[in-house]
């Protein structure tokens, strides 16, 4: 099919699909980054660099907002139709999933200012392990699901659905490793609470990052499978694929 | 709404070739929903000569009954003159051969004893810019009823005007000088004027021929509201180049390419995913 950002007639429309872009990679790169600094905090039981991670947040909004006004600019000017219109909306989504997972690192970082600059005692070397262990798992989907928006490659992004579909388990795992220190030191209650939340955060950024993996689903194909599981998206692609 | 086919039916014939160039319209094949149920108009197998040169490759396209069917294109891709072989007026073309079936109910239009006047009469048409006759506003509506023969007493060809230029929104805004000339009118009320005049004959079908391009976005929007209207009563088909236009009004696009027809389907999602990579770069603005 016909590559969104390039082969119109009208050059400068060429130049601002593909500013807008280029402008959502860097906001993902930027989040990725947010992502993991905030889990370094953690483990460094650095409250400075949280500051820094929640601060830097603005940068991520900055963007967002530059997304959707840009984004507002190409719909009223130049009224895109079929891929293009694809492209944009896609890009508007994908901008609008970005700036919540920035978010949700903020909330990391907050967690590091709560227990390593307040009085609340800071919790044990396994708990946080679990936090680290879950950051490196969704931003490595969050990679995975802008690589596929950059390729406009679905198998990549059905692989993004399928990890974001095992997330859950994960999840849950780790809820279970997390109780049996509970149960053996009933006092770790409070931080098993905030670390859970912790958790809870990344894990909507393994959300958010499915829900990027969709929008590349449907800005290839059309098909909005934002409420389908794995199964019934690749059985919808096999069809269109057997009827191309 | 439309009621497309199945797949069953007629549209077995509907074919899912993906036409990847202009290089491969030696076997083109249109793909999407060219059949409807009950169509009001059905064209089977229409192909045009100018002399030697060939304007249109075998189509096979049907119009339904109160649809209103876009035909989109480049120019020169042969929608125009798909629009003119539905009431003939190609036959005014020295030259012109159609070739293939179109029929109006069941009815081939071409048939040798197929009346021409009265298949103009249940096919209107109007063009891309307004051709009010040098005539009082009146008289212009009054004109097809006369000569059809649809008229009777004066009180009943009143009646006629009024209805027509009604149907048309018009009459609010001619109401008190229906006998001064109609080339006093502005652009928009001469084209609302002019579409007024095709169904003040009772047609079955209109045809449109970038009937907006000649007009400011005001006096389009009430044409194209007008259109909106007029399909409880009518099939329309309209040509235009706008592709916003087509979107807004239609039901179904028809999109045409070197006098082929490369696809089509129903409006909103020939606008939103269309199945033909020419398709796509035409409405995308990729070439033209």
């Amino acid at each position: 099919m016909t590559n969104p950002t390039s082969g119109h007639t009208v050059e400068s429309f060429n130049e601002e699909m593909r500013r807008e872009h280029r402008t959502v990679l860097q906001m993902g790169a930027l989040v990725r980054h947010q992502i993991r600094n905030a889990a370094k905090t953690l483990r460094d039981e650095d409250p400075e660099a949280a500051r820094k991670v929640i601060a830097d947040d603005l940068e991520v909004n900055a963007l967002d907002i530059q997304v959707a006004a840009h984004v507002e600019a190409i719909l009223a000017r130049r009224t895109p139709v079929a891929s293009d219109l694809r492209e944009v909306l896609t890009v508007a989504k994908i901008a609008t999933d970005l700036e919540r997972c920035g978010d949700e690192a903020g909330k990391l970082a907050k967690l590091t200012i709560h227990f390593f600059d307040s009085p609340a005692i800071a919790p044990n070397y396994q708990l946080l392990q679990e936090v680290s262990k879950v950051a490196g798992f969704v931003d490595l989907m969050l990679q995975e699901s802008l690589d596929a928006f950059d390729a406009r490659n679905i198998d990549s992004a059905c692989e993004v659905i399928r990890t974001a579909e095992s997330l859950d388990g994960e999840f849950r795992s780790a809820l279970r490793r997390l109780m049996t220190f509970v149960l053996e030191d009933a006092r770790s209650i409070g931080q098993f609470v905030d670390v859970v939340l912790a958790i809870r955060a990344l894990e909507r950024i393994g959300g958010h990052a499915k829900n990027i993996a969709g929008y590349v689903v449907y800005l290839v194909t059309g098909r909005d499978v934002r409420h389908e599981d794995l199964a019934a998206i690749e059985r919808d692609l096999k069809i269109t694929d057997s009827i191309s | 709404m439309i009621e497309i086919s199945p797949p069953s039916k007629k549209s077995e014939k509907n074919f899912t070739t993906r036409l990847e160039s202009v290089d491969e319209f030696d076997r083109v094949e249109t793909v999407g929903e060219m059949f409807v149920d009950r169509p009001k108009v059905s064209c089977l197998g229409v192909s045009v000569h100018y002399g030697d040169k060939q304007a249109l490759f075998n189509i096979n396209l049907d119009l339904g009954r109160n649809e209103v069917l876009a035909l989109i294109g480049p120019s020169g891709c042969g929608k125009t003159t798909f629009l003119r072989c539905i009431n003939r007026m190609n036959d005014t073309i020295e030259g012109c051969r159609v070739d293939g079936e179109i029929k109006i109910e069941g009815a081939e239009i071409n048939h040798s004893d197929a009346d021409v006047v009265s298949l103009r009469s249940k096919v209107g048409m109007v063009f891309q810019k307004p051709n009010p006759f040098p005539k009082s506003i009146f008289d212009n509506i009054a004109y097809g009823p006369r000569i059809h023969g649809l008229s009777g007493p004066k009180n009943e060809l009143d009646d006629i005007v009024e209805t027509a230029l009604k149907r048309a929104g018009l009459w609010e805004e001619v109401s008190d000088r229906l006998h001064t000339p109609a080339t006093g009118l502005s652009g928009g009320q001469q084209q609302r004027l002019c579409i007024a005049r095709a169904i003040a004959v009772n047609p079955e079908v209109i045809l449109m021929d970038e009937p907006c391009s000649a007009l400011d976005p005001i006096a389009t929007a009430r044409i194209e509201e007008l259109i909106d209207d007029l399909r409880e009563k009518f099939t329309i088909a309209i040509v235009t180049h706008s592709m916003h236009q087509a979107a807004r009004v239609s039901q179904r696009t028809a999109y045409f390419h070197m006098g082929h027809l490369v696809e089509v389907g129903v409006t909103d999602q020939m606008f939103t995913n269309p199945r033909q990579r020419l398709t796509e770069d035409y409405i995308t603005g990729r070439f033209g």
